[in-house]
C-alpha cells in the first residue's frame, strides 16, 4: 500500500492555516466540533491534584484510583477488577511495555499499579514481565499473548513526539532504521509478530509531561509540567494525537507562542494514514474528562 | 586453510585490535583535558566514552542532534563531593571548531556567563565551547550552591582546553547592524535549521553534511519581531543552483524575477543564488529591508 503523494509543506502553510489539511489530518482547535456520522475513539484523560507532592513523590493509593477509573470509564464497567479481565484473560502472558528513559521515565508507581491489576485478573507473576530496552531478550515478552504499552509523553528531537507509537521501537533490533523521515514508519513496527494484535491497553502518563526540549539529554526541568493526568485508550494513535496537541497547548501556555517542534510529529498522522493503526483526526476522537479540571488545556 | 581472513579475525580477537588505535590515543587526550579534583570533588574514575555509532546509548533521543554535527567523541565523567549532588561533564570532541560552535548556538537562551568562548547557563546546565571541544556541565540535582559550582567546573575545563580557534568564515559575511549576536546559529542539518526557523518538513534546500549554513536574526524597531537571514554554502555553483531552484518551487512559487514575495503575515521574502551560496531573507519588514540585507551579504560575498 503506498501513501498517496502530498505535496510539501512550508512555513508559509502554517501561516495559511493549511498545513493540517495538507497533512490530512487536523491537530488545531477544531477539537470537539462535530464530524458528522462516523464514530469516535474513546480516549479517557483523568487528572489528580494530588497524585503527586512538590518533590515529585507519587502517592501510590491516587494513582491506583486514577488507573482504576479511567479503566473503568473506557470499558463502561463499575468495577475495576472486571474491567481489567474484559481486557486480560488468566491465561495471557503480559508484557507490560515501560519506558525507562532516564529523565522522565515511567512512574514506577505507575508500573506497580498496572502489574497489581493484571495480576488481580488472574494472571500469574511468573507471567508478567515489565520491561523497556530488553523486551526482545525476555522470555515474558517472547511468547506474550497480551501487552500492556505505558510511556510518559514527551518532546523529542527525531520523531517531534515520544508517545505509545514509538515505545514499541525497543520491539526491533535495528531501531535507527526508523529514524528516517522524521520517524514515519514507526507503525510499521507494530505489525510485527512480536507485538501484532496483542496490545490490549496504552497508556500515556501525563503525571509529568515534557513540552519543550533543551539541554544535554533534551530534558531541562523548566520545560516539564506537573500535569497529573493519565491518558487512556485502545488507540495508541488517537492517545499519540491527543497528547501531541496537548504538548503544544503547553508550549503555548508556557511561552505566549506555538513554537513547533524540531520535527512535526508526522508519524502520528502516517501511523493512521498509511499503517492505519487507528486515528490522528481529533476531530473523530472523543475526550472523557474525569477528576481534576483546572489548566486541563484541552 | 589459513586464510588472510582468518588471520585478520584472530588480530581483532574480542574487538581488541593488536593495531595502533587513534581512537584510544584520542580518549587518552580528552581525559588530561578533565582535571581529577576540582573545587573539592574528585572524579569518580569511571569515565565512559561514546561515539557516533555508541552514543545512543548513552543519549536516547538526543543523540540525533550531536550526530547532526560532525561530533566524533564524548567523553562522561562524573564528580562526587560530600553532601553535593554529583557533578556530570560532558566534552564532546566536535571534529572541528566549527562544528563545536555550531552545536553550541543551537541553544543560546540562557545567560552569558564568561565560560569558554561562548557560554550559556540556564536550569542547572552550563554549556560551553571552546576549540573543537564543546561541554555540557550539569548537577544531578540543582542546590542553592549547584550554579557556583557548575560554573567553577566549567572554567577549570575550559582552561585546560587551552588554545582557542575562529568561529565558522561564514559568519563573518553576515551584515552587523541589528543582528541579534546570540541568535546566529551555525548548521548543516534541515533538522537544526527547522529547530530555529521552520522552513519545511521536506529538506527543500537540500541541506546536508556538504552544506555550511548559518541562520542570523536581526531586531525589528520597537520590538516588532525578528527578521531572518539564511546563508548557504555548498560544495560548488551546481548544486547550489538546483537547491535554489528547490526553494523557489517549494516555497515562493509566485516569485517573478526578483524573487521577492510578501507572504501570509504581511512580511517579506526574498531569496538570491550567487556562485555557491544561497541566501534568504525570512520576515522583513519591508521590500527594502529584505534587498538591504541581500545588498550588504552579497557585496561581503564578493569579497571573499
Amino acid at each position: 500500500m503506498t501513501m498517496k503523494k502530498r505535496k510539501t509543506i512550508t512555513r508559509r502553510d502554517f501561516l495559511r492555516g493549511t498545513v493540517y489539511s495538507a497533512l490530512g489530518v487536523t491537530l488545531d482547535s477544531t477539537l470537539g466540533k462535530e464530524t458528522g456520522a462516523e464514530e469516535k475513539v474513546k480516549v479517557v484523560l483523568i487528572r489528580d491534584e494530588n497524585v503527586s507532592d512538590q518533590q515529585g513523590n507519587i502517592n501510590l493509593k491516587i494513582i491506583q484510583n486514577m488507573l482504576d477509573d479511567g479503566v473503568c470509564e473506557l470499558l463502561g464497567e463499575e468495577n475495576p477488577i472486571h474491567a481489567w479481565k474484559k481486557l486480560i484473560k488468566p491465561t495471557d502472558i503480559v508484557g507490560i511495555k515501560s519506558n525507562a528513559w532516564g529523565p522522565l521515565p515511567t512512574p514506577p508507581e505507575l508500573e506497580a499499579v498496572i502489574e497489581q491489576r493484571v495480576l488481580d485478573a488472574g494472571v500469574l507473576q511468573r507471567n508478567i514481565s515489565i520491561d523497556d530496552r530488553g523486551v526482545l531478550n525476555n522470555p515474558v515478552f517472547r511468547s506474550s499473548t497480551a501487552l500492556i504499552n505505558v510511556h510518559p509523553l514527551r518532546t523529542h528531537f527525531w520523531s517531534g513526539v515520544g508517545g505509545c507509537i514509538k515505545n514499541y521501537i525497543m520491539f526491533t533490533s535495528t531501531p535507527w532504521l526508523y529514524h528516517a523521515d522524521s520517524c514515519s514508519p514507526l507503525a510499521s513496527i507494530w505489525s510485527k509478530p512480536i507485538v501484532r494484535g496483542k496490545t490490549r491497553l496504552n497508556i500515556l502518563s501525563l503525571i509529568r509531561t515534557q513540552f519543550w526540549s533543551r539541554g544535554a539529554h533534551h530534558f531541562d526541568r523548566r520545560f516539564v509540567s506537573e500535569y497529573k493526568g493519565l491518558l487512556m485508550g485502545r488507540d495508541p494513535v488517537a492517545l499519540d494525537a491527543v497528547g501531541a496537541r496537548l504538548l503544544q497547548l503547553q508550549r503555548i501556555a508556557h511561552f505566549g507562542e506555538d513554537r513547533p517542534l524540531d520535527t512535526t510529529p508526522k508519524h502520528i498522522f502516517v501511523a493512521d494514514e498509511k499503517y492505519k493503526l487507528g486515528i490522528s483526526d481529533l476531530r473523530r476522537i472523543q475526550i472523557v474528562k474525569l477528576g481534576w479540571a483546572a489548566g486541563t488545556l484541552i | 586453510m589459513f586464510s588472510l581472513f582468518m588471520l585478520v579475525t584472530l588480530l581483532l580477537i574480542g574487538n581488541k585490535s593488536v593495531f595502533p588505535a587513534g581512537g584510544d590515543i584520542k580518549k587518552t587526550e580528552m581525559k588530561k583535558l578533565l582535571p581529577s579534583e576540582v573545587e573539592g570533588y574528585q572524579a569518580d574514575g569511571k569515565d565512559q566514552f561514546y561515539d557516533r555509532q555508541t552514543s545512543f546509548q548513552y543519549m536516547d533521543g538526543a543523540a540525533e542532534l550531536y550526530r547532526a554535527y560532525a561530533f566524533k567523541l564524548l567523553l562522561v565523567r562524573r564528580y562526587l563531593k560530600a553532601d553535593h549532588p554529583p557533578m556530570i561533564v560532558e566534552l564532546f570532541d566536535m571534529g572541528s571548531p566549527g562544528d563545536a560552535f555550531g552545536i553550541f548556538s543551537y541553544d543560546t537562551e540562557g545567560e552569558e556567563v564568561g565560560v569558554g568562548q561562548g557560554s550559556d547557563y540556564g536550569g542547572g546546565l552550563l554549556r560551553f565551547w571552546k576549540g573543537r571541544f564543546f561541554a555540557n556541565v550539569f548537577a544531578e540535582k540543582e542546590t542553592p550552591s549547584t550554579k557556583t559550582d557548575v560554573l567553577e567546573i566549567g572554567k577549570a575545563l575550559a582552561n585546560a582546553i587551552g588554545s582557542e580557534a575562529p568561529k565558522p568564515k561564514l559568519l563573518n559575511t553576515l551584515p552587523k547592524g541589528d543582528q541579534i549576536e546570540r541568535r546566529t546559529r551555525f548548521f548543516h542539518h534541515p533538522l537544526i535549521l527547522n529547530h530555529h526557523y521552520f522552513v519545511s518538513h521536506q529538506n527543500i534546500l537540500n541541506l546536508g553534511k556538504g552544506t555550511d549554513a548559518v541562520l542570523a536574526a536581526y531586531s525589528l524597531p520597537e520590538g516588532k519581531g525578528k527578521t531572518f537571514l539564511l546563508l548557504i554554502r555548498y560544495l560548488g555553483p551546481n548544486r547550489a543552483e538546483k537547491a535554489f531552484k528547490s526553494f523557489l518551487s517549494a516555497y515562493m512559487p509566485e516569485a517573478a524575477s526578483l524573487k521577492t514575495v510578501k507572504t501570509e503575515n504581511g512580511k517579506w521574502t526574498s531569496a538570491r543564488s550567487h556562485r555557491q551560496y544561497i541566501l534568504i531573507i525570512f520576515d522583513a519588514p519591508t521590500q527594502d529591508k529584505a534587498d538591504g540585507l541581500i545588498g550588504a551579504t552579497l557585496k561581503k560575498l564578493e569579497k571573499k
